[in-house]
């Protein structure tokens, strides 16, 4: 199995430890991920605010002409906010003929063409679909007993496409990738709840309030550990959960973990490509009656 | 009179199990004398039927009683032609089913039924059905509009005679002034022609309608197939025969004279939506007051509508009409600013399509209750409104037009000066009605209103129905409603009119007893002329004569019963059911002595819901006292007082009448039988407490089809009831 | 809250500005609206929003331009998507809010730490073709006001701290992508394009 991976600006940048795992999982489960060549900034939620929607959609679409130039593999993508950027530009492109001019022309403008032939994929779409739980259990060495996890998937994820791949508001295929780990997942009914995004820059107290809901929904249905699969969401979470604790008086410790870090581990893989020295609260206490050392 | 008569006992569906089959065919045969009784094992197969079939050619049988399922079930198997009566007694839903087997309680039960049974047997005689002369299947449609000329159309494609009246000199109604209609056909986003012209060029063409316009009717007596119909026109009469009728006369606009508040009549601006259709249909949509074109417009919704001080209802379909108005203003003029004020937007259905449309052309949706509308020097409007959604008081200036939407009145009200509103408002019925029919009914010259002054029935389950048979409402002459629906209305009615006079000139019953060949009649000679029976009947089927006897109507009958419960001399009686036959099946039964502390108790059980509920007590196998002994009655308003004192002297120790709701809310498949029947009754707790006993042996419950699981509760708890009182001191007299 | 030009007597309905917002990307959207309210009760910001995204579609249908304009709905939505899953009406909404921040910005009313930041994050994609943490920092900051470095620090300073320490804060930028140069001719000629079709 081959794939392009766009990886997205956060996971060369505070993120860097969700692509090391997810690249060793890959390897792991003989799936091969190309990085694609010369990819650019999708926009994240923000460009098309500033320069328009269509001509945001057109920066999404360079890396899809550039993936079909390159051999036309699926693209997958890590973050929530790439995924919707590219997934929802290659959706209006394929189905809006107008658009599909104006993109067209852009596109050449800077000497590029597409044909709308390439397919963009969500991570852990990919791999429940294209690899399926069955064969992640079947390598897993290392099963996580015991081991109660909050899956939090986020908003944009599940909602880019609503239902095609999991339920928009109580989404469960993160639940039984934890599943398979052997881990148990734990009620959760925030569990797509939004996190509160960039506003952790110009309004913290954004950020801290929605995560401390979240958070809170976690603890109550007494989580160990949290997964994400949204670098985004994984910072509001973890590096900004002491921020919640002092703002509101709580007293959460609750790792948070890339879903790919906690497969990295149930796999036993080399310790090097679990990345857990960059998670800010600390996991160690909880994965070390599983042998492993933060 | 001793008839040959033929038992047979199904043992199957657990019957035979639980009874002791041998003792009750003794009942039929030692103890009734009937000459032949049987029993089979599975009464409804082929065999079953094939057997009584041959005992009825060979032994010469003319009533068989089958001491089976309820009589709701298998009619069409045990259903031996018009010459064979028919009795059926229910052992299965309502004794084995319901009671433990093997049991001397439910013996007992078994037994009476089947003496009850055999009893009504005897009594019963075969129907002859009702002829007359000259009996009619023609349709007379009344009202030329858009449900008049529907109903006139389908009829006659169905090839029945039709005569279309029509009071203006043209036809067309309401709708012929119509511009255009809102969508009826998928996308439901495009304004379309209105049926009209095309239903006008169907009924010019069929050979089979007679249309009349300028035209009044004068009068309209007799019955279904025997209408006799007087014309009006131009001072002259002309008479003919009728064998059902159409009512299709439709509504009106509110009167917006009474919508001062909102600017009506003090503005010129200020339009209905009825005023707005016609300059639509004139082809220019101008500003009244100076001929100046429409640039802002304001659409008030429920204008005089859901309003406690002018019309309490929804008219249905103005919301609709407004959105097709507001795409008028916009097909004229583009950019102007239209925008609609509403309480609700009622946009029900494939409206909803049509809704979104609207909104695409850029109208503007407020929710919002208009608080002023007032005019500056060059008469252009500004209207202040409460906007609900941003929770402001706001206003739109320089208005061109508002267009008030107006719901609809039946046309046969009158709210003449004095009545009308206030009473509306109650919802009471208007006193003053507009003449239309002329019916020379004993209870009135026209159809009875129900809410709001609407000529209805029974709203949920029967529509097109009115208190008059014969006589079937459509269109909005009966409930405010849309032009697809009053088409749809209008078809539906003319099926019912061709129902009837079908029906009829065979001397059958129309709904809910469809089918039923007797009718009441009448020992005349013992009528002390009351008045009850004339005045009771929900139907108005009895008229008087010059002695003031009752002068009934067969073919207006609906064979309820309701005046052989209403009169005291109980002079009315059908074939195959009456007073001293109910009477009679009361003293068949056997009541134990009161040492032996078995009460016995009657049940009177409507046929529509309370039975049926019984039964489905039944099919769920839901267990009750064996005290009760049910007997079937067509409605609870048949139900006559000389029964509870043939109840109590025979011993009964508890009367209980289970029928349909009655109230505003009613059920009553007879319009009010069972509101009778509770008024009745009230009036016989005073008797029995003049005769020292307890007026809490009577009881009356109303039941409907779907509180089958509360059977038991009400059955048991009447038992517990009596159990206290003491048994009825009449026992063993 | 910002009931900024709340006028004292009446609202005035007036259609110019639901017209100008029409004439947005994804404003025609708007005149569905059937004012249910399912997108307020889903919106994950909704609670801190001088009104909600319904509420706010009725100001602009009425005609309330500074009050809309001003407000920070739309500088509050994180684009979770909620809304527009749920709207019955299938209105894009984020993408609504997207057309009227650029409407915003355009036209200055940036009065929002929000406005910075979006701001700030263009300014360094656009030169760089990747986002740089630290691009956007810095501009962040200029956009802000040298004024406002003493809060920015107070608040983000543990956050900074932690993130370094554990290695997440990278200090140099990101390699950008050879097409750099084509990449913002084909933003530029999407706007042009954009603009032409313009209603």
């Amino acid at each position: 199995m081959r794939y392009f991976l766009y990886p997205g600006c956060s996971m060369e940048a505070d993120a860097r430890f969700y692509l090391t795992s997810l690249e060793a999982v890959a390897g792991a489960l003989d799936i091969e991920l190309q990085e694609l060549p010369d990819w650019n900034c999708c926009g994240a939620t923000v460009a098309s605010s500033v320069i328009g929607d269509a001509p945001a959609q057109v920066m999404a679409l360079r890396n899809l002409g550039l993936a079909e130039t390159s051999g036309g593999l699926d693209v997958v993508v890590g973050c929530s906010s790439c995924y919707m950027n590219l997934s929802q530009a290659n959706r209006r492109f394929q189905k809006d003929p107008h658009f599909r001019a104006l993109a067209s022309e852009s596109l050449a403008a800077g000497g590029m063409k597409y044909e709308g032939t390439v397919n963009v994929r969500f991570i852990l779409e990919m791999l429940v679909n294209d690899v399926g739980y069955e064969r992640i259990a079947a390598r897993v060495k290392r099963p996580l007993k015991g081991l109660k996890v909050a899956g939090y998937v986020g908003c944009e994820s599940v909602r880019v496409h609503p239902w095609e791949f999991d339920d928009p508001e109580q989404p469960v295929a993160l639940d039984k990738l934890v599943e398979a780990l052997g881990a148990t997942p734990v009620p959760f009914p925030l569990k797509a709840r939004c996190c509160g995004s960039s506003h952790n820059l110009p309004q913290t107290e954004i950020v801290t309030s929605c995560s401390r809901d979240i958070l809170e929904s976690a603890a109550a249905g007494e989580a160990q550990l949290m997964v994400t699969p949204c670098p985004m969401c994984q910072m509001n979470m973890d590096v900004y959960q002491s921020d919640v604790n002092k703002a509101h008086g709580t007293s959460f410790n609750i790792p948070v973990l890339f879903f790919t870090q906690l497969m990295a581990i149930a796999f036993d893989l080399a310790p090097s490509t679990y990345g857990l020295k960059a998670n800010v609260v600390a996991p160690g206490p909880v994965l070390s009656k599983f042998g492993v050392t933060a | 009179m001793a008839k040959k008569i033929g038992v047979y006992i199904c043992t199957g569906c657990s019957i035979g199990e639980a009874l002791d089959i041998p003792a009750l065919s003794n009942v039929a045969t030692k103890e009734k004398k009937v000459p032949l009784c049987k029993e089979n094992p599975f009464l409804c197969g082929r065999q079953g039927a094939e057997m009584i079939k041959l005992d009825i050619a060979a032994e010469g049988l003319e009533t068989v009683v089958i001491a089976a399922c309820s009589p709701r079930i298998n009619y069409d198997v045990f259903d031996f032609g018009p010459s064979t009566i028919v009795e059926r007694v229910n052992l299965r839903e309502q004794v084995v089913w319901t009671h433990p087997a093997d049991d001397e309680d439910t013996q007992a039960m078994a037994e009476d039924y089947l003496r009850m049974g055999i009893t009504k047997a005897n009594q019963s005689e075969l129907p002859v059905p009702y002829q007359a002369e000259n009996m009619v299947k023609s349709i007379l449609v009344v009202g030329g509009g858009l449900a008049g000329l529907t109903a006139a159309r389908e009829a006659a494609l169905a090839g029945y005679q039709v005569v279309l009246v029509e009071k203006e000199s043209s036809l067309g109604g309401f709708v012929g002034r119509m511009y255009k209609s809102a969508p009826s056909r998928p996308p439901y986003t495009e304004l379309e022609e209105t049926p009209m012209a095309q239903l006008l060029a169907e009924v010019a063409v069929s050979p089979l309608i007679e249309v009349h316009t300028g035209t009044t009717i004068a009068k309209i007596a007799g019955g279904p197939c025997l209408y006799d119909v007087t014309l009006q026109k131009d001072g002259q009469e002309s008479s003919l025969r009728i064998g059902s009728i159409v009512m299709a006369t439709g509504a009106r606009p509110y009167d917006a004279a009474k919508l001062g508040h909102l600017g009506y009549g003090r503005y010129a601006n200020v339009i209905t939506g009825t005023a707005l259709e016609d300059m639509a249909r004139e082809g220019k949509i101008l500003r009244p007051a100076d001929g100046k074109a429409v640039q802002n417009a304001v659409f008030v919704l429920c204008a005089g509508s859901r309003d406690p001080e002018h019309l309490p209802y929804c008219s249905s379909s103005c919301c609709v009409e407004s959105l097709k108005q507001a795409l008028y203003v916009k097909e004229r003029s583009p950019e102007a600013n239209v925008y609609v004020i509403f309480k609700d937007v009622r946009t029900l259905g494939r409206y909803e399509e049509f809704y979104k449309k609207v909104q695409s052309e850029g109208v503007i949706f407020i929710k919002g209750e208009v608080t002023g509308i007032s005019e500056d020097g060059s008469k252009n409007l500004s209207v202040e409104f409460a906007d609900l959604l941003l929770g402001e008081a706001a206003s739109a200036e320089e208005v061109d037009l508002v267009v008030l939407a107006t719901g609809m009145v039946s046309n046969t009200v009158d709210y003449g000066a004095e009545s009308g509103t206030e009473e509306c408002a109650a919802g009471n019925v208007p006193t003053v009605q507009q003449p239309m029919l002329n019916l020379a009914y004993r209870q009135g010259p026209e159809l009875p209103s129900l809410v709001y002054g609407f000529p209805d029935s029974h709203f949920i389950c029967f529509p097109y129905e009115t208190r008059r048979t014969g006589i079937y409402a459509a269109g909005s002459v009966r409930a405010p409603m849309d032009l697809v629906s009053s088409m749809e209305d209008a078809t539906g009615a003319a099926l019912k009119a061709i129902q009837c006079v079908e029906l009829t000139s065979r001397g059958a019953a129309v709904h809910p007893r469809v089918g039923d060949m007797s009718y009441p009649e009448f020992a005349m000679q013992r009528c002390t002329q009351c008045k009850r029976c004339t005045e009771e009947c929900p139907f108005g089927a009895i008229n008087e004569d010059e002695k003031a006897n009752p002068l009934p109507n067969p073919t207006r009958c609906r064979r309820c019963g309701v005046c052989m419960g209403a009169c005291p001399e109980r002079i009315i009686s059908f074939k195959n059911y009456s007073v001293p036959m109910i009477g009679n099946m009361i003293k068949a039964i056997e009541v134990p002595e009161e040492d032996e502390e078995k009460p016995r108790i009657v049940v009177f059980a409507c046929e529509n819901d309370a039975y049926p509920a019984l039964d489905m007590a039944g099919l769920n196998h839901l267990g009750y006292n064996a005290w009760v002994r049910v007997i079937s009655v067509r409605c609870l308003g048949s139900m006559n007082l000389v029964w509870v004192a043939d109840s109590l002297s025979k011993g009964i120790d508890g009367i209980l009448l289970l029928g349909c709701k009655h109230g505003d809310d009613y059920q009553c498949h007879f319009i009010k039988g069972s509101e009778l029947a509770e008024t009745r009754l009230s009036k016989v707790s005073e008797t029995l407490n003049r005769l020292q006993l307890e007026s809490d042996r009577v009881r009356m419950v109303q039941l409907s089809i779907m509180d089958y699981d509360k059977v038991p509760g009400i059955l048991d708890d009447f038992a517990e009831k009596l159990v206290e009182i003491g048994p009825n001191p009449y026992k063993g007299f | 809250m910002a009931d900024a030009n709340a006028s004292p007597g009446r609202l005035k309905y007036d259609a110019g500005f639901a017209r100008e917002v029409y004439g947005l990307e994804n404003g025609s959207y708007l005149k569905q609206c059937m004012q249910c309210g399912v997108c307020a009760v889903s919106c994950a910001t909704f609670k801190i929003m001088d009104y909600s995204p319904r509420r706010l579609f009725a100001l602009i249908r009425a005609g309330r331009k500074e009050q809309a304009m001003k407000s920070n709905t739309m500088w509050m939505c994180t684009s979770c998507l909620m809304c527009k899953a749920r709207c019955p009406r299938g209105i894009p909404i984020i993408d609504v809010m997207h057309d009227l921040k650029g409407l915003a910005l355009k036209q200055g009313y940036v009065n929002y730490p929000q406005a910075a930041l979006y701001e700030a994050f263009w300014k360094d994609l656009a030169c760089r073709g990747k986002v740089f943490t630290g691009g956007v920092i810095k501009n962040y900051v200029l956009k802000r006001g040298l004024n406002n470095l003493p809060k920015i620090i107070g608040q983000q300073k543990d956050v900074g701290l932690k993130m370094l320490s554990h290695g997440r804060l990278p200090l140099l930028p990101p390699k950008a992508p050879k097409g750099k140069k084509q990449l913002m001719q084909m933003v530029k000629r999407a706007q042009e394009l954009e603009q032409k079709g313009a209603k």
